[in-house]
């Protein structure tokens, strides 16, 4: 497999490389359902389907396609600032009340190019860049800010790591969240330079006290009022009395180099060293494989990114194309998110077309420690088992229960379940054996991260039979027929098993 | 619907007595095998302000010039802060704490981090979470580690009672072990059951596969499991405190304390619980904020307090606070202060020698970067409520720490293991090591030469095993007791001279 058409890549050992490629990857339903459910939300039988039939290559290159910037929330994304100062605080507060729906307008466009977005990774890496750079609205404050980052994410989220530091680094919502904008030579903040070595790009021990000083110098005079700021992509340098009164424009130290260095100089320095490419990489193979980095692969990923000149891509193609990555053991391994979790609920139970439940929406995500565009601070979501703890858990369970029986412990929920057409999605092309058979195989293969014993197996056909026989159920029985409640049992008592955490 | 109903009127049942808890009040040992190395019914309540609290704003230094030049926007001005020393001041919103010092209710240490302080919010507060040195980094908690030694094997020995409560739902290192997490994440007891028993289900105790997808899914049935368990202990709980429940201010960290008390005074036994109040990352325009943070913590203190005191559990409980780091002594342009090292930490209680530990911080003398001096390190804090508050002995402090630390005087020593001693000089020195495994040495001196018989009981009062050793001269002397033909469990250990004896528990771990 070709890693990167445009710049070979030349310094991995090709005996390593060929150990780490497909060649030895068995393309099968556990393979293929194993690299959608960690690159898309979801996944169901069709697309598992799909992926078999064109092979693992052509579906890794779908999987990474480029794909359209879609249209965004609404007119408000361009809106200008208000003039604060004219506004009588009724107005002000009106004001205000208007950007907090328009955040929850954002927060459900964006869970619904999340389930809609086909057999494409471009969703999930953007809600990973979300995490890496985790900003929040509570602080950034402006909409169109926290809009103009997402659409960085997406815009970059398979490019080059260094246009996309820049872009989020000088954009309005990252200077906001962390202080860079009003930052003066006199006395620099020093919470971005912080944040940018040890969470951004090099991780904690890999730089010192004395650099965070430098570099909070060099991010002085760099400003926003919440939608434009006063930085300069072409130039590499801010304008305005800002930057000419507040940069620091003296020599600074930074990692043993000594000049007049600028916020670009920095990020230019910090990429420089190993340690970036590994951090990068670390992350997205906790994001996508699992919480314990084998650091053997890391080196071998990092290679790759660092050989391609930070461009992802090429890193994630050999993350996805290797046989690490399909080792069994992975299989279940990773603890969903809840963003992916009751999303792919929802696009699994044929839910997805339908608006929100607005209170539902906004319930599970305050309730299962995961609000999109507010994560809980600058170090994103922790992820794996932390989200899972003897609150979480049980709502987890039950505020998706309530698809099904419209019931939480925060009310009830009103979208419409087509139960019959879940179980029609279940079955499969040319296969004899009864339908419930085959739809129970099917739910454990996409909604149970690990294959389940005999005695389980049995559990499920009797909930879905109830003393019935097999060939009794059949998927073209109307709504009304009590097999249907039953099934809806079965539904719950499969989302109610551990293994439903997993995938 | 139904199933909830169902609920609801069992809950009713046990408050009306038909499932009366006598299991909630301290019978601890009920259902599992315990160490003994925590052997009270103490409470330790940890508060962690997070993101890093302005020490130099919450204890003013308000004498000392250097203060007020390097804050020139955001320090508060002297004749609006509580003095309690002729030096230092309480911020405004600490009224509630400046009566406390008063009442010798409040011991205040100075200057409290760890060597080398790290800067990083992760970072260090992983390194107060662990235990660990600035350069290790540990992957268990130090009260994971505490925990654990109480507990071995946990949780296929947990108790009846959850070990420790933690309102922060992230999984924290703190309460962490090697392979579990001693800590539960509690939100509101009432509906924590119904929903967790309402979706619930059996463990079908299926294989769980030798791979990292088995051990996830290992964790998960785990926590489901002990949350079912355990959810139905808290809900009794909290129905069975008394219904004289104070007005807690109606924040985060008073609703974190409204339950706390509820569940001491409802009869739980749980020994720690770790409290939350976001924050004090006060980079930009701290003023306002830290005093609306501080003022929040303080009223729900006074609050939980004054109830603790009024149903006479107050000797029972200690309060501590901890911050991953200070800040920095000068301000920056945002009117904000940027990390720093050391910071004051504050403890609550009415069983403790209230004052000052420690000096005035020194703003002239800083670190390479322009931060304070650490004074005490945050595990000599640690280290004081192990052996002074929980009575732990040093062989067990010994396990959960790679260094020896110093107490600091701001407990008394009460309940730690003395060397015991008999008339006429007789005393028994100790058993080492506490719990065993195969072997176990008890020492002991006699003040003259005499007949010695060592004899070891269970816990009911059976006599397992006597030695006779004769006649031993004065002085000091070792016995090893041996741990063969005896299960794991408690058990007592006596020494007995002529007219007098002397005795001890000791734990076997096999």
């Amino acid at each position: 497999m070709n890693i990167n058409k445009q710049e070979p890549i030349t310094d991995i050992d090709p005996q390593n490389r060929s150990n780490q490629q497909s060649l030895d990857i068995n393309w099968d339903i556990q393979s293929a359902t194993h690299l959608l459910k960690r690159t898309v939300t979801g996944p169901n039988l069709e697309e598992v389907n799909a992926l078999i039939n064109n092979g693992m290559e052509t579906s890794i290159q779908g999987l990474l396609a480029d794909q359209e910037l879609p249209s965004p929330p609404g007119a408000w994304v361009d809106e200008e600032l208000p003039d604060w100062s004219s506004l009588s605080s009724d107005e002000r507060q009106a004001i205000i009340q208007t950007y907090y729906s328009r955040m929850r307008t954002f927060q459900k466009w964006w869970a619904n190019r999340i389930m809609n977005g086909g057999i494409n990774i471009t969703e999930v890496m953007t809600l990973f860049w979300h995490s890496y750079f985790a900003s929040a609205y509570s602080k950034v404050f402006y909409p169109q800010a926290m809009y103009q980052q997402n659409n960085i994410f997406r815009t970059f989220c398979m490019g080059n790591f260094k246009n996309l530091l820049r872009q989020v680094t000088f954009g309005p919502a990252m200077m906001i969240w962390l202080d860079i904008s009003g930052s003066k030579k006199q006395a620099p903040n020093e919470n971005f330079a912080r944040e940018l070595m040890e969470l951004f790009t090099l991780g904690v021990d890999n730089y010192s006290q004395s650099d965070v000083v430098a570099a909070s110098h060099a991010f002085t005079g760099y400003v926003t009022n919440g939608v434009e700021t006063n930085y300069d992509f072409d130039t590499m340098e801010g304008w305005g009395y800002w930057w000419t009164d507040w940069h620091d424009f003296d020599d600074k130290t930074f990692m043993g180099q000594t000049g007049p260095w600028t916020g670009d100089d920095i990020i230019n320095m910090i990429l420089d060293r190993d340690e970036c490419a590994l951090h990068i990489c670390k992350k997205l193979y906790k994001w996508f494989l699992y919480d314990h980095v084998d650091l053997d692969f890391i080196d071998g990923m990092a290679d790759v990114l660092r050989s391609n000149n930070y461009e992802i891509k090429p890193a994630l193609e050999y993350l996805f194309s290797s046989e690490h990555f399909y080792d069994p053991t992975f299989y279940g391994a990773n603890v969903q998110n809840p963003v992916q979790l009751y999303l792919g609920t929802i696009k699994r139970l044929k839910m997805e077309e339908q608006p929100f439940d607005t209170d539902y929406f906004t319930e599970i995500q305050n309730h299962l420690d995961m609000i999109l565009f507010e994560p809980p601070d600058v170090n994103g979501w922790l992820g794996y088992r932390a989200w899972i703890n003897s609150n979480t858990l049980p709502l987890r369970k039950a505020m998706l229960c309530a698809l099904i029986n419209h019931e939480s412990p925060f009310g009830s929920f009103g979208n419409y379940l087509n139960i019959p057409s879940v179980a029609q999605s279940l079955v499969n092309d040319n296969d004899d054996r009864y339908h419930i058979i085959q739809i129970i195989d099917n739910l454990v293969l996409l909604f149970l991260g690990i294959e389940i014993n005999e005695t389980l197996s049995e559990q499920l056909l009797n909930i879905a039979l109830d003393g019935a026989e097999p060939y009794d159920w059949n998927i073209n029985l109307p709504a009304y027929n009590a097999q249907w409640s039953r099934f809806e049992d079965l539904l719950m008592y499969i989302i109610r098993l551990p293994e439903f955490q997993l995938s | 619907m139904k199933r909830r109903d169902f609920i609801k009127s069992s809950l009713a049942l046990y408050a009306l007595g038909s499932y009366l808890p006598t299991a909630l009040l301290g019978s601890k040992n009920r259902f599992s095998y315990r160490n003994s190395n925590i052997d009270s019914d103490r409470i330790v309540i940890l508060i962690k302000m997070n993101g890093g609290n302005d020490g130099l704003n919450t204890l003013i230094p308000f004498q000392n010039s250097s203060y007020y030049q390097e804050r020139p926007a955001i320090a508060i001005p002297s004749e609006q802060s509580l003095p309690i020393t002729d030096t230092l001041a309480l911020h405004p919103a600490l009224e509630n704490w400046q009566r406390f010092f008063e009442q010798q209710r409040l011991a205040i240490i100075q200057g409290v981090g760890y060597d080398n302080g790290n800067l990083s919010h992760f970072r260090s507060s992983d390194i107060w979470d662990t235990g660990s040195n600035e350069d290790i980094e540990l992957t268990t908690g130090w009260l994971g580690r505490l925990l654990e030694l109480e507990y071995p094997g946990f949780p296929d020995n947990a108790p009846e009672h959850p070990l420790a409560i933690q309102y922060n739902s992230a999984n924290l290192l703190e309460f962490k072990t090697e392979t579990s997490n001693t800590g539960l994440y509690l939100y509101d007891p009432n509906t924590m059951y119904s929903i967790i028993s309402g979706n619930y289900i059996d463990n079908l105790n299926s294989n769980i596969p030798e791979t990292y997808g088995g051990d996830e899914l290992a964790f998960v049935r785990e926590l489901d499991h002990m949350s079912f368990n355990y959810s139905q202990i808290i809900s009794e709980a909290a129905q069975n405190a008394p219904n004289t429940i104070m007005n807690y201010p109606n924040t985060n960290i008073g609703q974190q304390f409204k339950i706390t008390a509820q569940l001491i005074a409802g009869g739980l036994s749980t020994p720690f619980y770790r409290l939350y109040q976001n924050g004090y990352d006060t980079h930009v325009e701290q003023l306002y904020s830290h005093e609306l943070l501080l003022s929040d913590l303080s009223d729900a203190i006074n609050v939980f307090f004054n109830e603790m005191d009024a149903l006479e559990l107050l000797d029972r409980i200690i309060i501590i606070t901890t911050s991953e780091f200070g800040r920095r002594v000068y301000e920056n342009a945002s009117e904000g202060t940027d990390h720093g090292t050391s910071a004051p930490v504050f403890v609550f209680g009415s069983g403790l020698n209230g004052g000052i530990f420690g000096d005035d911080p020194d703003l002239t003398s800083l670190d390479n970067n322009g931060n304070l001096h650490v004074q005490f390190d945050y595990r000599q804090i640690y280290t004081t409520i192990m052996k002074n508050w929980l009575g732990l002995n040093a062989n067990a402090i010994d396990q959960i720490f790679s260094d020896n630390f110093q107490t600091i005087p701001f407990l008394d020593d009460t309940l730690h293991s003395q060397p015991k001693t008999g008339p006429n000089g007789f005393s028994l020195n100790g058993i080492y090591p506490n719990p065993f495994n195969s072997s176990s040495m008890i020492s002991y001196t006699l003040p003259k030469n005499q007949r010695v018989i060592i004899r070891l009981f269970d816990m009911t009062g059976r006599v397992l095993k006597v030695t006779r050793l004769g006649k031993q001269k004065a002085g000091s002397h070792l016995f090893k007791l041996d741990g063969k033909g005896l299960s794991s469990g408690n058990y007592i250990a006596q020494v007995e001279i002529e007219g007098s004896s002397l005795t001890q528990k000791i734990s076997l771990i096999k």
